[in-house]
């Protein structure tokens, strides 16, 4: 058992030395990248600030709050995007039969799809932390060791949920063999939609976002704890706020068995 | 020339993109649930704050729906195929071939489009259900809005051989890819209409941009902001930007064809 600890943890340890390597080696596409994510989350900023400076009235919420939020949402969502960005590869390596390699080797199939070497650095993080920092500033949040525990929480749940969502939709390409369109959408439901205070939607909406696929776990919920919001308290009851870890745990659990699933069907398919 | 050839080419694109069945429904799925997540967080917007800049709630939400088709409409991205052809070396032997490169890329991204038209009905029908659609304020307005369309298509389908062709000269140009479609979303205002931005000349430049071409001037004849002789002056600047962006994809692509044939690429 502790060899097979060690034996992973030497794979993993490799995995992100070569990361780092290719870092070095690769310096443009390095700064092509990390002026995309730039790109991407100042376009997202700059919706939002246009929205908002239109309807400033947003059930109680201001510009600064609705920042604090993305910035809240973003940190999780680096920090899948920096540990789990290869399960987003599976549907391809499936569809071109490059998945095959991971069945014939002595690893775990699932720590292979996380751990294969390619352009993942953890710039965008770093931004995300960054970014959480004025935001937080922002909104003068008030640090206190509970706080502390509540974003440390709400950031690693975050991107656990994160990461067994995209499982899940990775795992439907053993049975389906262009999903392209469902990723997006899911994706979408995450990077879009959670970008406003889930109180500005109706009841099905709230459902989707809250049960179905659990993003407002990723910030709304914990956001309206550490900001006070008792207009959205009234409409939803502020413990989900502290459900972040406990839903990301019955996802994994949920995501873990699909994935198993999905595997052994393809195995004995083989196709 | 010969035009069967490509009339060919664009037809196999179009019973092509059919073959993916769970793509099409996925896809209509995927309009259908943009529509009313976005449907009521604008009339939770509307709700609170009023009309702003002129735009009703039900011409807001129509401007939403449509904008979600053109996505489907404008996310066909034929020229694709050019980089992976510079990229694996098989562009020589398309060079060698009978035919133009470009234009089989325009004949094939033609009948991806096409089909993507024909998902856009479904889509529209089944989002009416949903939410109000308005339909364009007058028969003028609807035949600006698909002359738009066209125009629209074409100035997309330049700008996407532009960033192909870039692939003569150096291979990572997804990155930047993705990078001009994000920055398009906001300053085309597909993500939020251009009459939301600040006034003065940030929306006065914007109105004017070419990625205005794209989704501003459809959508602003659809919803009727752009009537009567607005409506041909929208049109001439789109046509502007379209053989503006021709000229230069085809100058780009003359210049890197030499290199290949000259150099060996």
């Amino acid at each position: 058992m502790a060899e097979a600890a060690a034996r992973y943890w030497g794979a993993y340890k490799e995995f992100w030395r070569l990361n780092m390597l290719t870092m070095i080696e690769y310096k443009a596409n390095f700064f092509i990248w990390l002026v995309f994510s730039i790109v991407y989350h100042g376009v997202a900023l700059a919706a939002i600030w246009i929205i908002l400076t239109k309807f400033p009235s947003l059930n109680g919420w201001t510009r600064t709050d609705v920042f604090f939020l993305y910035a809240l949402w973003m940190v999780g969502h680096t920090l899948n995007n920096t540990l789990f960005f290869t399960v987003g590869d599976v549907p391809y390596q499936v569809q071109e039969g490059r998945f095959d390699r991971f069945l014939v080797r002595p690893l775990d199939t699932l720590f292979q799809v996380v751990s294969q070497p390619g352009q993942i650095w953890p710039d965008e993080f770093i931004m995300a932390l960054i970014v959480f920092g004025i935001a937080q500033n922002f909104v003068h949040l008030e640090w206190s060791p509970i706080v502390v525990v509540l974003v440390a929480s709400t950031v690693l749940g975050g991107s656990i949920i994160d990461a067994a969502v995209q499982l899940v939709v990775a795992t439907l390409s053993f049975w389906v063999v262009r999903l392209d369109a469902l990723r997006w959408v899911v994706m979408s439901l995450e990077n879009d939609f959670t970008r406003f205070p889930l109180s500005m939607y109706n009841r099905a909406v709230r459902i989707i976002l809250g049960y179905v696929f659990p993003f407002a776990f990723m910030n709304y919920f914990p956001a309206t704890v550490l900001l006070h919001k008792t207009a959205d308290s009234a409409q939803f009851n502020p413990a989900l706020g502290w459900l972040t870890p406990a839903v990301a745990a019955v996802w994994t659990l949920a995501a873990l068995a699909f994935w198993r699933t999905g595997l052994n069907r393809y195995q004995s398919t083989g196709s | 020339m010969n035009v069967e050839a490509y009339v060919e080419f664009a037809k196999r694109a179009f019973s092509r993109e059919g073959t993916y069945r769970f793509q099409v429904f996925s896809k209509i799925g995927s309009v259908l649930l943009r529509v009313f997540l976005l449907s009521t967080l604008w009339t939770n917007l509307y709700r609170a704050n009023g009309t702003q800049a002129g735009i009703t709630l039900d011409a807001m939400i129509t401007y939403v729906v449509i904008a979600l088709l053109l996505d489907i409409v404008y996310g066909v991205n034929g020229a694709y195929v050019v980089r992976e052809k510079i990229r694996e070396g098989s562009i020589a032997i398309d060079f060698m071939r009978p035919i133009s490169v470009p234009l089989y890329v325009f004949a094939d991204t033609l009948g991806q489009t096409g089909f993507a038209l024909l998902q856009c009905i479904p889509a529209l029908v089944l989002s009416a259900f949903i939410v109000h659609i308005q339909a364009p304020v007058s028969p003028l307005a609807l035949a600006g809005f698909v002359g738009a369309v066209g125009i629209g298509f074409v100035v997309n389908y330049f700008i996407d051989l532009i960033m192909a062709t870039i692939t003569f000269w150096t291979m990572e140009i997804f990155g930047v890819q993705i990078m001009v479609q994000f920055i398009a979303s906001l300053l085309s205002g597909s993500l939020v209409p251009l009459y939301f931005f600040p006034q003065g000349w940030i929306q006065d430049v914007l109105l004017a941009s070419p990625f205005a071409a794209l989704y501003n001037a459809p959508l602003s004849i659809w919803i009727g902001k752009y009537q009567g002789i607005q409506i041909v002056q929208a049109l001439g600047m789109q046509a502007v930007w379209a053989a503006l962006f021709g000229a230069f994809a085809i100058w780009l692509w003359r210049v890197g064809e030499r290199k290949v044939v000259i150099q060996g690429g």
